[in-house]
């Protein structure tokens, strides 16, 4: 596999995720939101495989292989489970509206290009021209984050944030070490359950997942 | 053959094909629609009809409302010279590059949404404002998207931008080119008044854009603006088709290269009118206040496109 | 060199399994629990020696485990908070209002907590450091609703969330830094390992590794508590329950700025100290005058007592802005914040039971109504404004004499202002806790027994720190010094 193949490759899985992750600004329903992660997480483990073949590194092919499992088997279908439960309240009035949150994405994604200039500049490795796309895929999660209000969006826009670092980490240094590797995983599978079971847990004290109504702690 | 005759030779074709793809996209329609529709040289005909029939001007027109038409048509036909339609590098390459046509483009938007005020009617008003709101998302997005190809080509001369990916068969499927490509599709969609932007058989004044603007016009007038928006299908199509996948454009000036490629320019358009078609009738018409958020995804793709190419 | 890492990771594991299977209830499993509570305080203690004796123990493959003298320092702080929760937490003795569930939920997720800490400070892998800091949030985000309500559903939720969003962003950070090893050196297995990163500092690429500092700050100082990342401070630290908050506000706080001191000492030998000074200084300041003033209007003590929090880490950072002896005074002072706080929390639940209510304006008469609480009581908020004999005066001076030794005079004036208004807030909010009548209803009188006792021995420990900092914690904080480098 040409090295330049592999730049375009980068380029195009990186454009893939990052698009599932505006996805995200542009539909509103819950069930759209959780094709687009899926999708996300597709292509992210094809991705990663891509790179493993190209670095010929078995532990790429393992990582997505996991990523394919847990992120793009397992997560969806305990989020339709939850999506059946509150599938019923959608996104409707975001704080910011649709238009401008795309545009917002926009520029976010221009700014992770200045951001990562200088990694781009220092790295030798051909995947090293997603990397660009990849940091935009991490501030535009951190967007989606903090400007919409449903609980449940909030937690995949997290989900998507950790896939944009994983990304990152694999565009940029062919993936880290495996025992972190595992470790992280573990980590976003654990955290998602309890975080799974604290929106249960607001939709039954407050009657709504809308984090608006999170508001008494106050000063 | 010279090639300053290519200029008149291009415009000639564009204005003879225009009518005729318009036709054969609202055929298509009507046979995905299980209809048998009109003929696709049905707007032939009405061209026809409509330039010999009477012009009636509203009182309130002014001189605008008569010049308008010519100058819709004119920066229409003006805009047939610069594309790469059959044949690259185009003579006229020198006077004029991307910027210009869109900004031909966009002047004959402007004179019909000034025309659509003109009248006074309420209709044509509502008409010129939703255009221009569709305008002024869908400008920035095509100039960002051609931007990016021209990125790659290091020219924003689209002969040269043609010619460039004539010459390097493998980048046309670089992600910077895909996603232009997808973002220009949407602008088609929105300025030449299509579904999910525009309904063009639409009859309900309340639901229309491109109609409202042009209904105060009668006999050689409203042929002249049918034929100028024809031609503007055909122009998108053009780009869609000639840049992104220029294989059959000319590169030498003789009669059989330019003959192949008005053959598989038709095909292309062919092609292109047939996905049109396609998605007019999967997708219903967006409400109004939902198509900046269509455009702005358009421009976000555009903008995608540009970082793509910057990085590789 | 197994036994004392196993001794000091293996029991708070027992101890979770434990409270897993056997009945809460039972006073045999409460003594269990604190039994195995007491022997990771023990394991600390001989990691320190061992450490002071000049030994840097090391442990598992590639050498995950290793301890110095900072991992030294903060093993004991966190196994000393762990100790006190297994003692005093809830279902140990006492009036309790947890129910049996309650309280197995807690020991098992508390035990975990303690747990995910030590092996985030005794980590030499800093992607494992990374692994046990979000393991951490994930462990005590569990128990902050312990008692479902509104108001701690609400505190919950945005801990887990501003909390994970903020590891996540240290993660990026951490994944630069080894983007940057990577791009040096190639790839290794033990790539992530600190004293490999501090081996290679010297060559790493400065825009990247500062981006990468950038990002750490950003994702530890949210767990931290540091501004503008500390919305959820206030919030978790004053709904969980006053064990966890002890442990939240003492050791966890304590934990993030250890990893915090361990990037800052790569970031420093890679590109001088110049850069990581100014983020650190502009982060803790902001922090500092943000809690400061917000303590003047706080009307609950337990959010009182968070922002006080805040205000400390905000001067810890500041600390570490300052040069050597800045380090020494910040390091000291988290041993005196760990010292104080924990025991304030404590004690803040002990009113909590007694009056029934989190506001301050309800609490009044503490003197009369529990002699050795209210006690106690001011005396840790007399320890937390900075004033003698108490351990706080002698390290928030140290900091200050740094502060003006390095030619930061303005810095210093500000920071003194601000601890100034801290110092008026706080001992208003305290008069009007101790002194005046006591409310209707309120039944007088010191009562739970022997739980004072352990909050004694803190005041005592704060005392001694006040006086004399005893000479082996003298000789970890110097070597501490040493190893956050310049």
């Amino acid at each position: 596999m040409s090295p330049h193949l592999v730049s375009q490759l980068s380029v195009g899985g990186a454009t893939l995720v990052l698009l599932a992750g505006l996805m995200m600004l542009w539909r509103r329903g819950v069930e759209a939101h959780i094709k687009a992660f899926t999708a996300q997480s597709v292509a992210l483990a094809a991705t990663t495989a891509m790179v493993g073949w190209f670095a010929g590194d078995w532990q790429l092919w393992a990582v997505a292989a996991l990523l394919l499992l847990i992120k793009g088997i397992g997560i969806p279908i305990l989020l339709q489970r939850m999506a059946r439960r509150f599938g019923t309240e959608r996104e409707l009035e975001p704080y910011v509206n649709t238009a401008t949150s795309l545009l917002v994405g926009g520029l976010l994604v221009l700014l992770a290009y200045v951001v990562t200039k200088p990694l781009v500049s220092v790295s030798q490795l051909p995947t090293r021209t997603g990397m660009p796309l990849a940091m935009g895929l991490v501030f535009v999660s951190l967007f989606v984050i903090i400007s919409r209000k449903k609980a449940l969006t909030q937690v995949l826009g997290f989900l998507m944030l950790e896939n944009g670092i994983a990304l990152l980490a694999v565009l940029g240094a062919h993936g880290i070490p495996i025992i972190v590797e595992i470790g992280v995983f573990l980590d976003v599978l654990l955290g998602f359950i309890v975080m799974q079971v604290f929106v249960y847990q607001i939709h039954e004290t407050f009657e709504s997942i809308d984090v608006e109504q999170l508001n008494r702690l106050r000063e | 053959m010279s090639p300053w005759l290519l200029g008149p030779v291009q415009a000639s074709v564009a204005l003879l094909l225009a009518p005729g793809l318009v036709g054969a996209v609202r055929w298509m329609k009507a046979r995905l629609q299980n209809r048998r529709g009109s003929p696709p040289w049905q707007p032939y005909l009405e061209l026809r009809k409509l330039f010999a029939k009477e012009v009636v001007v509203s009182n309130n027109a002014s001189w605008l409302f008569r010049a308008a038409p010519f100058i819709v048509f004119g920066s229409t036909v003006a805009v047939t010279l610069l594309v790469p339609l059959l044949a690259v590098p185009l003579p006229f390459d020198g006077a004029g590059d991307l910027v210009v046509v869109v900004y031909l483009l966009l002047l004959g938007t402007f004179f019909l949404a000034l025309a659509g005020l003109d009248p006074g009617s309420s209709f044509g008003g509502m008409g010129a404002s939703r255009e221009m709101t569709v305008a002024a998302l869908a400008e920035p997005t095509m100039a960002l998207a051609i931007f990016a190809l021209a990125w790659g080509a290091g020219s924003t001369n689209l002969g040269q931008i043609a010619f460039r990916t004539l010459a390097t068969p493998s980048e046309a499927l670089a992600p910077g080119h895909l996603l232009a490509f997808a973002a220009i599709f949407v602008v088609t969609l929105a300025e030449t008044g299509r579904l999910p932007v525009d309904n063009p058989a639409t009859h309900l004044e309340l639901t229309m854009i491109h109609e409202a603007m042009v209904l105060e016009y009668s006999g050689r007038y409203l042929a002249l603006l049918e034929w100028a928006a024809a031609l503007k299908l055909l122009i998108f199509f053009t780009l869609l088709g000639n840049l992104f996948v220029p294989w059959g454009v000319a590169v030498t000036l003789t009669p059989g290269a330019l003959l192949w490629a008005v053959f598989t320019l038709a095909l292309k358009l062919g092609a292109l009118g047939g996905a049109v078609a396609l998605v007019e009738t999967h997708i219903a018409k967006l409400r109004l206040f939902r198509v900046p958020e269509l455009l702005s995804a358009s421009f976000i793709l555009a903008l995608l496109a540009v970082t793509a190419s910057f990085l590789l | 060199m197994s036994v004392p890492f196993l001794t000091l990771l293996l029991p708070p594991l027992l101890a979770a399994a434990g409270a897993l299977v056997l009945p809460p209830r039972r006073r045999a499993a409460g003594a269990l629990h604190a039994a195995l509570g007491l022997v990771p305080l023990l394991a600390a203690l001989r990691l320190a020696a061992l450490v002071l004796d000049g030994w840097t123990p090391t442990w598992g493959p590639t050498d995950l485990f290793r301890v110095d003298a900072l991992s030294a320092l903060l093993a004991g702080c966190v196994t000393f908070v762990a100790a006190l929760v297994a003692l005093l937490g809830p279902g140990f003795g006492r009036e309790e209002h947890y129910t049996p569930s309650q309280v197995r939920r807690f020991r098992v997720f508390a035990s975990l907590f303690a747990f995910t800490m030590l092996v985030a400070v005794t980590a030499n892998n800093v992607g494992v450091m990374w692994i046990a800091i979000e393991a951490t949030t994930i462990a005590s985000a569990v128990i902050v609703p312990l008692t479902v309500s509104k108001a701690s559903v609400e505190a919950s939720w945005k801990y887990i969330l501003i909390g994970s969003v903020g590891i996540a962003l240290a993660f990026v950070g951490t994944v630069l830094g080894y983007f940057d090893f990577v791009t040096l050196v190639g790839r290794r297995e033990y790539a992530l390992n600190w004293t490999v990163l501090m081996a290679n500092a010297r060559v790493l690429h400065p825009p990247v590794i500062e981006l990468a500092f950038v990002f750490i700050l950003i994702g530890y100082g949210t767990k931290a508590g540091l501004a503008p990342m500390h919305t959820w401070l206030p919030d978790a630290h004053s709904e969980a329950p006053s064990a966890l908050s002890a442990m939240m506000s003492g050791v966890l706080l304590a934990v993030a700025l250890y990893a915090i001191v361990r990037w800052r000492a790569v970031v420093n030998a890679a590109v001088g100290p110049v850069f990581s000074d100014r983020l650190l200084i502009g982060l803790g300041l902001l922090s500092l005058g943000i809690a400061a003033l917000s303590l003047v209007i706080q009307r609950q003590y337990k959010r009182l007592l968070a922002y006080s929090s805040i205000e400390h880490t905000g001067l810890m950072c500041l600390g570490l802005a300052l040069g050597p002896l800045g380090v020494f005074a910040a390091m000291l002072h988290l041993v005196n914040h760990m010292l104080a706080k924990s025991m304030m929390f404590f004690l803040s639940g002990r009113i909590l039971d007694r009056y029934g209510s989190p506001e301050i304006s309800r609490v009044s008469g503490l003197l009369r109504v529990m002699p050795w609480t209210g006690g106690l009581f001011a005396a840790g908020m007399i320890a937390l404004l900075g004033l003698p004999p108490f351990g706080m005066f002698l390290s928030k001076f140290t900091l200050v004499r740094a502060g003006f030794a390095g030619g930061q005079g303005w810095l210093m004036a500000a920071v003194l202002a601000l601890l100034a208004v801290a110092f008026v807030s706080l001992l208003a909010h305290l008069n009007r806790m101790l002194y005046g009548a006591a409310p209707t209803g309120v039944r007088q009188g010191e009562g739970g027994g022997w739980g004072v006792v352990p909050l004694v021995a803190c005041a005592a420990a704060l005392v001694v720190l006040g006086l004399a900092v005893p000479a082996p914690v003298m000789e970890l904080l110097e070597r501490i010094v040493e190893i956050a480098g310049r």
